[in-house]
Formats: structure tokens, C-alpha cells, sequence
């Protein structure tokens, strides 16, 4: 039942690259009956999730390469279900949202099915190796997408993040070798690694510390928390619309799911000696990336720095790592994917129609006849809802995220929320120079925006309203396993102290 | 040595001067803007007429009514047409007693003096005691405020006068589509030509208002008596005191928008003169923005129905399609409005306005420089731009400040 995301894309792949004197418009077809139908069965498969149940469920297990301690062993569990219904909402949108007429289509489609089954095998993984795999599958796609299809610096922005990326995956790679040579750990399943007696919570603390650290700063690169965060703007500004939104949407998501599962979730002790340390990077997170998105002039490196600020909460919650907080973490993850991409596809509309992002120059865009006025409502209602205004899915998140961290560390949630206030500031600012006033004298005939443009953000629009009202839909898949994972960790860290003790004596 | 007499100063719409001058227009005269002005003057020629039609039904039958509800009707209410009013698949008269009020506000003319004096008063009065014969209420609260129905009659001696200008201005339109059509306007000095010859011949045709009221006399027997407001011995008549006062209120001054009256007062952006006040035709920004000089966007609705063929497909070729129509619209009333202006400000001219007596040239002068004046903020220069209709993109921010 998993395998399907992640060879239904490749079995795409390998249609879109062999099929004789294929069309774009035919490839096109294609990538989006794939996607579409991935995003179907997601929904299916969360139909038939048992989300009382915490465990991993409808697992896959074939030995793969023992000697490498390589299983291909996937599974579903509350964390990795609302991660893979995204992605097959946003690979969908990403490509509705491409250029009919795109050029080397057989090569852009091949790779977007190509991330699509690198990020399915990502989340579904529950063998470290087997994940890393899949981490690094995305890695090359991407950059090609964004070195051939990008903006004029795209030679520059694809190499960082080549760079960065790489970098990531080594350190990830490195912390994962050691995880299993210093452990008794037979292979390098994850159920395995995290039992007490065989997995990591026998390691020294010390020894922890050194693998934790290698793993924060590599999925710190991914997520991107400050100060590995410079590879982020570039990229996004100089990628195509689909790509920023595949970016935002979901490829953050695999630094802030890995941190969850692997940090978090693998090492309670080590996470809570660094716990403190998290939750003040946090702020600096946030904040920083409030202040540099107050100060852009550039509308698609504005909403990238708000990513930047928006990841901050997930670790927040990630160091707090109390059972609301890390089911507001997930809850994060979704609604930042949801708005993040919503944004993206707004800005994208814009700069197509109107051939600027500079926001010195765009004004009056609300402007009912002339102007964009839907994609400038569009705008205003994702704008809100990245502020966190009630009533909407960026509303639920932040308020559990902080409800869920305050306790544990009062003074960070406090400053991290002034993060919040600061992402109306900032969008504010985007709205009241873009959309208001008047249209330029020198430039009042703006091309009207068609429907296909209009479709993907009035379905992420709804989507995100939806869950703003009725959030239970997203908690309900999550809550059993995050409420577990703070269980196991206590019940690890018990174990793990029990062992420390026996060995001092 | 170096001469230190100074040139006479030109004033800033000098170029605009010399055209009128020299038997020219406000407009440019390009075949484009031809087409536009006569088209959509057919159209506004369709709606004046509904309009006209209606301030009359309102003046002559809704003498005094409180609660007007069926206003719009004219007198011809049905269900079905119930529900187009409901689904606004209609006229918006509400457009009409929007100008109506402009020129009740700003006054000007016969008519303004005239509701001020004795004789209305008087007449008035006994129109009032001929609606409410045996409504004692009424009466009695008439003599309480005896200001408030008077106020209510001069309103519909407005309705009334604006429902009789827009009767001769719309049959001129559409006379001049007409001679369009046979290819007898060619130019826009032709279409103002036609505009001022059709002010001229109506000049002197009186503006009268009299309402038909049962007579409730118990010896009358029910009979209908006639009640003079507007008698033709009054003098008023078509062209000073209606032209004249519409092109003031509803070309030139106008009323802010409502909705931004607060915000802009405070912000001192409304003149505290009514006189000062720049929100007519002749200022109004096509472009919808909320700011208080607001286009007139219900007229623009109604004309959308009547434009005719030739017109709608320009429209339909440009950047937007239909999307922005009342935006074009606008700008083709706008056009169309500055020749309509051209033909007052050419019948209201001291001297003919290719005199070539030097006196008479100084005076003319003068006279159009006051006119001139009023027009440094309208949007004469934007009206004279070429229209463009194809796609345009922002400048970058590089091209732009290189700009």
C-alpha cells in the first residue's frame, strides 16, 4: 500500500521519459494523473489509518542488504500520514501550476515525480539508511529544476543549495553510521535504535551529544534555522513558481519531520540537556528572520524569510517537547506547507501578470478592474492566516504550539510570539504597498488572470479556511502519536538514567 | 546690456486655449476618439432617456409621497419586475437622483433664485394644502415645519428640471449617432459642432413643472386640479438654467464620496467651498480606487447595455476584455464629456471664438484662461494621451529608476 507513492512516480517517470514524440501538454497529463492519484490515495489511505492506534501501521518489510544493515521497511504512523497527504497536494498544485508550454518537459516532469517518491520515501521510511537514501534522492532533481528552469542568478542559488544540501546529508550520514557502530544495533532500523536496551539510550550522554549534534545541524540546514538559512532566499528567488512551492511546501518539511524523528525522538536525553539551547535558537530563528523579511523589497524573498521565522515555532516546540507541543509542531508542518505554498503560487501569479516582485514599484494591484483583486483577496487571506488570525489553520498551530511550550519555557514562547506580530508587520507592509493605492499612471493594463492560475490557490485557500475551523480533521491523525513519542521518550529516558546509574556504580 | 522686460506669462493650458481658438476642440481630433465619443454618447443618449423618463414620473406622480417605494417603476409594477429590481437587472436610476442632488446642492441659475422666492413659496404651499386636503396630520405638521415639504417640492422641481434638460440632451445624442451613421461626423469638431448647435436651438425652450392632484373640494365632485410649481412666466428656460447649472455640478464640482467623506475631511482633502470642489466628470479618476472623487460607476453599468457594435468590439479587443468595460467606458464618457463642455464653453463665449478683432480676441482671452484655470487639476492632459489598449507589465525596478 506505501510502496504505491513511491513507485507509482518513478513508473511515471520512466512513461513521461520513454513515450515517443510526448507533448508538454501530454507529459503534463500524465505528472498530474500521477500526482493526483498519489493525493487520492493518501486521502484513502488516512481513511483507513487508525489514528487511536500510535504504532506504526500498514508496514512494508523486505530484507534488502543485511551487510549494510539496508532494509526497505516503510511505515505509517500519525507523523508521516499528514506529511505525505501534503505532499501529494502540493506536487499536484506544483504541477497544475507549471507553464503549459515549458521547455525540456520530459526532463522537468521526470524530475518532479522524481522529488515526489524521493519525499514519500522520506516520510514513510523506518530505516535510517533507507531514509537517507531517500533524503538525497530529492537532492539532484532539485537543483536541476532550479539550475535549468530558474531565474538569472539560477547557476548560483542551485550550486548553495547543492552545497548546503550535501553538506546536510553527510553530517546526517555521519550521525547515522555512528548511531549504529557504537550501538549494539544489528541494522539500522529505527525501531530497533530506539529501544532501550539496544538503541542509543544505552550510549554514553556524551556520545549522544556528539550524534545530536551532527543531526540538529544537519536537518538545521534543511529546516533552515538561522544561521544555515542563506541557501533558502537565493533559491527560492531564482526557482520557478511550482518549484518554490514543492521547496516551502514540503522539502523543509523532510529537516523539521528528520529533527522530529530522529533528534526528538531518538534521543530524549541528550534532547533535553540541549532542550534549553533549541528553544533559545528558536528565537533567534524566528526573530531573525522577522527582521530581514520587514526589511526585503523583493515579495518572493519576503515570504522565504518568513519561512525562515516560521520554521522557528517547530523547534520551539521540538525543544518544549511536551505532547501539545510536538502536535502543534506537526500541526506546523501542514499549515506552514498549506500557506507557504498558497503564497508562493500568489506571488507567482503576480510577478507573471504584472512582470515585477519589487515592492517599490508594484501598487494598486487590489484594484477591481484592473488590477488582480482576487489574487489580491487570495493574498490578504493568506497573509492573515500566516499571521496566525483566528479562524484559520496558522491560527490553530501557532496557538497549540505555544500553548504547548510556554510551560516548559515561558520566556522563548513569549519571544517567539512577538514573532507572530512581527509576521503582520511584515505582510502588512507586502499588502499596503502591493495591493492598495493606485495603479501606476504609466501602467494600468495589467493581463487578466485565468482561471488555471486562480484554481490551485482557491484550493489551498478553502484547504486552509477548512482546517482553521474545524482543525480536529489533522489533530485526530496526529495526537495518538505525538502524545506516545513524549511517552517513550520519558519511559527512555527513565531507562537510559536506570543504565547510567548502573554503570557509575 | 541685457533687456530685463519680462514675456508675459502663458498660462499652463495655453496649447488648449489656441485650440479653442482656432475652432478646435478639447479633444484631439483622432479618428479613434471619434468612434469612441459618438458611440458611447449613443449609449448615454439610450440611458438619458430612461432617466428623463423617470425624473418626470417621480416629479409628475410621485408628488409628495413619503415612502416612495415603487419609485423606479414607473408606474408599471409587476412581480417579474419586482425581482429584475431585486436582481439589479435594471436601469440604476439611483445614478439620476444622484445628479439630481448634486444640482439641488451646488444651485446655480433661474431656478436656485427661483426656489427662494415668494412665488414658490406660495405655490408651493397651495400645492401642499391640495395633497393633503383632509389630512389634518399632515397639515398640522406642515405648520409645525413648514420648511420640510417646501424643501420636498424644490427636490422635485429639480427631478422635474434635470428630467427635461436630459430629454433634449438625450434625442441630441442620438441624433448624433444617427448622422454618424449616414457619415455626416467625421471629426470631433463636428461632434461638437452638432452638440452646440442642438444647446443653441433649445436655448430658450422654458422649463415648466406642474403637478395634477385630485382635488378633494366637496363641490370639486373629485375632479383633478392642476397645480402651476414652475409657471412658464417664471422665464427659466433650458440652456442657463438647467445646461448651465448641470455642467457646474455634475461636469466640474460633484460630490465627494460618501463613504470617504469622514476620512477625507479629516485629512482636510475636501474643500471647505462647495464652489472649490473638484469630484465632477471632467475629474474623476476611471479607476475605481475608494478615494472620494469616485468615477460615476452605476452610469458606466447602465451604458454597458447600449453600446453599440463598433464600440463594444474595441473594448472587447483591449488588454482585459470585458473585465475593465466600465473602466473604458469611463474614459470614453470622460472624452466624450470634454466635447460636450467645449460646445458650453464655446456657446457661453463673450465674442464668437474665431473673432479676429483684436478686443474681442483679448476677451475671449481672458474668458477661457478662467476656464483653463479650472481645469489644471482635471484630467484634460490623461484625456489627450493616446488610449493605449494593448497588455502592459510593471517596469522593473532597475528599468524604472533608470527612468
Amino acid at each position: 500500500m506505501l510502496s504505491v507513492f513511491i513507485w507509482i512516480p518513478l513508473l511515471g517517470a520512466t512513461i513521461i521519459g520513454f513515450w515517443p514524440e510526448l507533448t508538454a501538454k501530454q507529459a503534463r497529463q500524465v505528472a498530474s494523473l500521477v500526482a493526483g492519484s498519489l493525493f487520492i490515495w493518501s486521502l484513502v489511505l488516512a481513511r483507513l489509518f487508525n489514528p487511536d492506534l500510535p504504532d506504526l501501521q500498514m508496514s512494508e518489510f523486505i530484507p534488502w542488504i543485511e551487510t549494510l544493515g539496508l532494509n526497505y521497511y516503510l511505515g505509517l504512523d500519525g507523523l508521516s500520514l499528514p506529511l505525505i497527504i501534503l505532499s501529494g497536494l502540493l506536487t499536484t498544485i506544483a504541477i497544475w501550476s507549471t507553464e503549459a508550454n515549458i521547455s525540456r518537459h520530459r526532463l522537468y516532469y521526470i524530475l518532479i515525480l522524481f522529488i515526489a517518491s524521493g519525499i514519500a520515501g522520506t516520510f514513510l521510511a523506518q530505516n535510517l539508511l533507507l531514509f537517507l537514501l531517500f533524503y538525497e534522492l530529492e537532492l539532484i532533481p532539485l537543483y536541476l529544476l532550479i539550475a535549468i528552469w530558474g531565474g538569472e542568478k539560477r547557476g548560483y542559488a542551485a550550486t548553495k543549495f547543492l552545497i548546503y544540501t550535501a553538506i546536510s546529508g553527510i553530517l546526517i550520514l555521519a550521525s547515522f553510521l555512528g548511531i549504529v557502530f557504537l550501538t549494539s544495533a544489528p541494522n539500522f532500523d529505527l525501531a530497533i535504535l530506539s529501544s532501550g536496551s539496544l538503541g542509543i539510550a544505552a550510549l554514553p550522554l556524551k556520545t549522544q551529544l556528539i550524534l545530536l549534534t551532527g543531526i540538529v545541524i544537519g536537518f538545521g540546514i534543511k529546516i533552515p534555522l538561522v544561521p544555515f538559512h542563506t541557501w533558502l532566499p537565493d533559491a527560492h528567488v531564482e526557482a520557478s513558481t511550482p518549484i518554490s512551492v514543492l521547496l516551502a511546501g514540503i522539502l523543509l518539511k523532510l529537516g523539521t519531520y528528520g529533527l522530529l524523528r530522529f533528534g526528538v525522538g531518538l534521543f530524549p536525553d541528550a534532547w533535553n540537556i540541549v532542550a534549553p539551547w533549541m528553544a533559545s535558537w528558536a528565537v533567534v530563528s524566528v526573530l531573525y528572520g522577522a527582521f530581514c523579511a520587514i526589511s526585503q523589497t523583493d515579495m518572493k524573498k519576503m515570504v522565504a524569510y518568513s519561512s525562515i521565522a516560521h520554521m522557528g515555532y517547530i523547534l520551539l516546540a521540538f525543544a518544549a517537547a511536551t505532547s501539545l507541543s510536538l502536535l502543534g509542531s506537526v500541526m506546523q508542518m501542514v499549515s506552514h506547507g498549506l500557506i507557504s505554498g498558497l503564497l508562493f503560487l500568489l506571488v507567482g501569479v503576480v510577478y507573471k501578470k504584472s512582470g515585477s516582485r519589487d515592492l517599490n514599484v508594484l501598487r494598486g494591484l487590489l484594484n477591481p478592474e484592473r488590477g488582480l483583486p482576487l489574487i489580491g483577496s487570495l493574498m490578504i487571506l493568506a497573509v492573515m492566516a500566516s499571521s496566525g488570525i483566528p479562524g484559520l489553520v496558522g491560527f490553530i498551530s501557532e496557538f497549540i504550539v505555544f500553548r504547548g511550550s510556554i510551560a516548559v519555557f515561558p520566556v522563548q514562547t513569549l519571544l517567539c510570539m512577538i514573532g507572530t506580530g512581527l509576521t503582520s508587520v511584515y505582510f502588512l507592509i507586502l499588502i499596503n504597498r502591493v495591493f492598495f493605492g493606485r495603479l501606476s499612471d504609466w501602467v494600468v493594463n495589467l493581463p487578466p488572470v485565468q482561471w488555471r492560475d486562480r484554481i490551485p490557490a482557491i484550493a489551498l485557500a478553502i484547504i486552509i479556511t477548512i482546517l482553521g475551523i474545524q482543525p480536529s480533521l489533522m489533530i485526530n491523525l496526529s495526537e495518538s502519536t505525538t502524545t506516545a513519542l513524549v511517552s517513550l521518550s520519558a519511559t527512555v529516558a527513565k531507562a537510559s538514567q536506570t543504565n547510567q546509574f548502573k554503570i557509575l556504580k | 546690456m541685457t533687456s530685463t522686460t519680462s514675456q508675459p506669462i502663458s498660462h499652463p493650458l495655453e496649447e488648449y486655449i489656441q485650440r479653442l481658438q482656432t475652432g478646435d476642440a478639447l479633444l484631439s481630433d483622432y479618428p479613434e476618439n471619434v468612434v469612441e465619443v459618438v458611440g458611447i454618447l449613443k449609449s448615454y443618449g439610450v440611458v438619458l432617456d430612461a432617466y428623463s423618463r423617470n425624473l418626470i414620473y417621480i416629479a409628475n406622480h410621485q408628488f409628495l409621497v413619503f415612502f416612495p417605494f415603487f419609485k423606479y417603476f414607473n408606474g408599471e409594477f409587476t412581480l417579474s419586475k419586482l425581482l429584475q429590481h431585486w436582481g439589479h437587472d435594471r436601469i440604476n436610476y439611483e445614478y439620476a437622483e444622484y445628479c439630481m442632488k448634486a444640482m439641488l446642492w451646488h444651485g446655480g441659475g433661474g431656478l436656485d433664485a427661483y426656489l427662494d422666492s415668494p412665488e414658490f413659496q406660495q405655490r408651493a404651499n397651495q400645492a401642499i394644502q391640495g395633497r393633503f386636503k383632509n389630512n389634518l396630520l399632515i397639515l398640522g405638521l406642515n405648520k409645525l415645519f413648514p420648511d420640510f415639504l417646501t424643501e420636498h417640492i424644490r427636490q422635485l422641481c429639480y427631478y422635474s428640471a434635470l428630467g427635461q434638460f436630459w430629454r433634449v440632451m438625450s434625442d441630441m445624442f442620438i441624433e448624433l449617432s444617427d448622422r454618424y451613421d449616414r457619415g455626416e461626423i467625421q471629426s470631433i469638431p463636428q461632434v461638437v459642432e452638432h452638440i452646440l448647435n442642438g444647446l443653441v436651438a433649445d436655448a430658450s425652450k422654458p422649463i415648466t413643472y406642474s403637478v395634477k392632484l385630485r382635488d378633494c373640494a366637496p363641490r370639486s365632485g373629485q375632479a383633478n386640479r392642476i397645480y402651476e410649481i414652475i409657471p412658464e412666466s417664471v422665464g427659466l428656460t433650458f440652456l442657463m438654467d438647467t445646461a448651465v447649472p448641470y455642467v457646474e455640478a455634475i461636469f466640474f464640482r460633484g460630490t465627494p464620496f460618501q463613504g470617504a467623506v469622514s476620512y477625507n475631511a479629516q485629512v482636510h482633502q475636501i474643500p471647505t467651498e462647495q464652489k472649490e470642489f473638484t469630484y465632477g466628470a471632467l475629474y474623476a479618476d476611471p479607476l475605481p480606487i475608494g478615494g472620494s472623487g469616485i468615477p460615476p460607476t452605476q452610469l458606466m453599468q447602465d451604458m454597458i447595455h447600449y453600446l453599440p457594435n463598433y464600440l463594444h468590439e474595441i473594448y472587447r479587443r483591449s488588454c482585459r476584455g470585458e473585465d475593465d468595460l466600465r473602466v473604458q467606458i469611463c474614459q470614453s464618457f470622460q472624452k466624450s464629456m470634454y466635447c460636450v463642455t467645449t460646445a458650453a464653453i464655446r456657446g457661453l463665449a463673450p465674442y464668437p471664438l474665431d473673432s479676429t478683432e483684436p478686443q474681442q480676441q483679448q476677451a475671449n482671452h481672458a474668458y477661457l484662461e478662467g476656464w483653463m484655470d479650472r481645469f489644471l487639476t482635471s484630467r484634460l492632459l490623461e484625456v489627450n494621451q493616446p488610449t493605449s489598449r494593448a497588455c502592459q507589465l510593471f517596469p522593473e525596478r532597475s528599468t524604472h529608476s533608470a527612468e
